[in-house]
Order: C-alpha cells, then structure tokens, then sequence
C-alpha cells in the first residue's frame, strides 16, 4: 500500500530535500508553500498519511495549520510531523501541544527522518533500518 | 558549543549589554553552519575554515533574531558561489538545467534560516525567527559586535555573521 505525504515548506529547495527523501522511501508526495495551500489539498480530498510541515511560512504558518487541521475530526488520522530550524524548547512543547506528533529539527538527514518514520508506522516495510 | 543559561540576574541600566562574541563564539557558528552544508548541501561539503577576498558582486541572505538578543544571521557569498549551492540544493548537477535566480534567492534563503534557527537556539530566548530575505544588502550590524566565520567552500569564500543591529542595544540576561 502507497503511503501518502504532503510535504509543506515555503522553501522550493527544502520541499525538494524532503520529497526527495519520502519518495526514496516509497512514498507518494505532494507539496505546498504555506498552510493555507496545503489546507487546500486537503479539502479537494487528497488527505495524506504524514504532513511534514515547516513553521516559519507566509500566509499561515506551521502552527496555525496544526491547529486546523487537528480542529477537524475528518483529519484526525492524519500524521502531523514538525520538520523546521525552530529548535527553541518551547516552541517544540507548542507544537506537540497543538497535536504535532513528532518534531525534526532541520538540518536533518534521511536517516534521521527515516527513524522518525519508523517511530511512528510510517515506513514502507521495504525500506530497512 | 556555548550554551547561555539564564542566572536570573539582570543587567543594571549603566551597564554595558553584552557583546554577540560573550553569547555565540566563532567556533559554535562554524559548527552549526558545517552541520547545515553536510544535511543540504551534500555529504561530502566541506568548509575550510580560511578568508579570502569576497568577490565584488556578493549576494547575502539573512534571517532576523528578535528577542532578549535582536539582530541578523547573514550568509553572504559570490554570485557564481550561490549558484553553485543552488544546484547542490536542488540536487541539479546537469548545468544545462536553467537555474532562476528566485531558486537562487529560495536556496540561499533556506541556508540563512536553518544556519539562523540553530543560532537562535543557542542565544538567550524566548525569541522570534524572521523569514529569509535575499540581496546584495544585508541589515548593517555593528562591526565591533559581530560574530563572523570566513570559510571557502568548494575553494570559494563565504561568510557567516551574527551581527547584532546596528541602531539597538541588546537586553540580555547576565
């Protein structure tokens, strides 16, 4: 079964960076440039398995897309992932506050991410540890 | 790597606020900043920590600090240099691929704010992490309050600055 991810960063470069590793590891991807486009993705109905998801962003930030997302029962299987340069204590207690489930901190390496994967199921079993 | 705790003492009004280099030392940056290139840049990048004449049509990107410590993250390196690291960014090693300069601009942009997010947590917080910008002027800092790393990548000079603004002063815990 594909697992589906939709990989929200304003930065081209890092949404390459990370679509590029999930696809490496089987998944299929879709990108958006801020939270509200990604907000859009999902009301046409493509609801991914894992968001991956920056902070620092225009129009609506990471945080506030956390927030719509988890204020939505439809979107409760969603699988919400930090991935950003926001390292702050603080900020990682907000975000998992807000109902984030796991936290990256850029930089990071496929690794990392794939670690993080397996945390949480989301790993194609094709892909070894 | 240097890690300001707060003491709970605070500065008196007479007294001097404290300089970037008694909060962040050169080395930390340095070790943030390699640890940036090895994830996005590529895992055989390295940085040689050497000066060297920056060419005259640098382009800097920078993010903004603003907390207890207010001020600039500036990465600044030669305009074939940042074209460079776009290719190596965007993995687009075929150099008849066109680069834009806005994936110039997003590229650099994306060092700057990952380089300034780890810088940030080091520093005294909470604080506030701005969004990249990109351009041939960087934010003017305080020469004498700068933290500044010169290294060549690729045999080409690039410098990171955290450089506190040059019209305030710093309210930071002792």
């Amino acid at each position: 079964m594909t697992v589906r991810a939709l990989v929200i960063d304003d930065s081209r470069a890092m949404r390459r960076i990370v679509t590029g590793t999930l696809e490496g590891f089987g998944y299929e991807t879709r990108q958006a440039g801020h939270g509200q486009e990604a907000l859009d993705v999902l009301h046409e109905g493509w609801v991914p398995d894992l968001c991956t998801i920056d902070w620092n962003m225009p129009v609506m930030d990471g945080l506030q897309f956390v927030n719509a997302v988890r204020s939505n029962p439809a979107w409760r299987a969603v699988t919400l992932m930090m991935v950003t340069s926001e390292s702050e204590h603080g900020q990682i207690v907000r975000a998992l506050a807000a109902g984030a489930h796991e936290y990256v901190i850029k930089p990071f390496t496929a690794d990392a991410l794939r670690d993080k994967l397996a945390l949480l199921g989301l790993l194609p079993q094709e892909v070894s540890l | 790597m240097t890690v300001p705790t707060d003491s709970g003492e605070r500065r008196r009004a007479g007294d001097r606020p404290p300089l970037v280099t008694e909060l962040i030392d050169g080395a930390t940056v340095q070790e943030i900043t390699e640890q940036a290139w090895l994830a996005l840049v590529g895992e055989d990048e390295v940085l040689v920590p050497l000066p060297a004449p920056m060419p005259a049509d640098a382009l800097s990107s920078w993010v903004e600090i603003v907390g207890p410590w207010t001020g600039s993250v500036v990465l600044t390196c030669g305009r074939d240099t940042a074209l460079a690291l776009t290719r190596a960014l965007l993995r687009e090693h075929a150099p008849e691929v066109l680069i834009k300069e806005e994936d110039v601009d997003d590229a650099l942009g994306e060092l700057a704010n990952v380089v300034g997010g780890n810088v940030k947590a080091v520093l005294p917080g909470p604080s506030v992490l701005g969004l990249p910008e990109t351009g041939s002027t960087p934010p003017p800092g305080r020469e004498a309050d700068t933290c500044r790393v010169d290294v060549l990548w690729r045999g080409e000079p690039l410098t990171v600055s955290v450089q506190s603004h040059a019209e305030r002063e710093n309210e930071v815990p002792l």
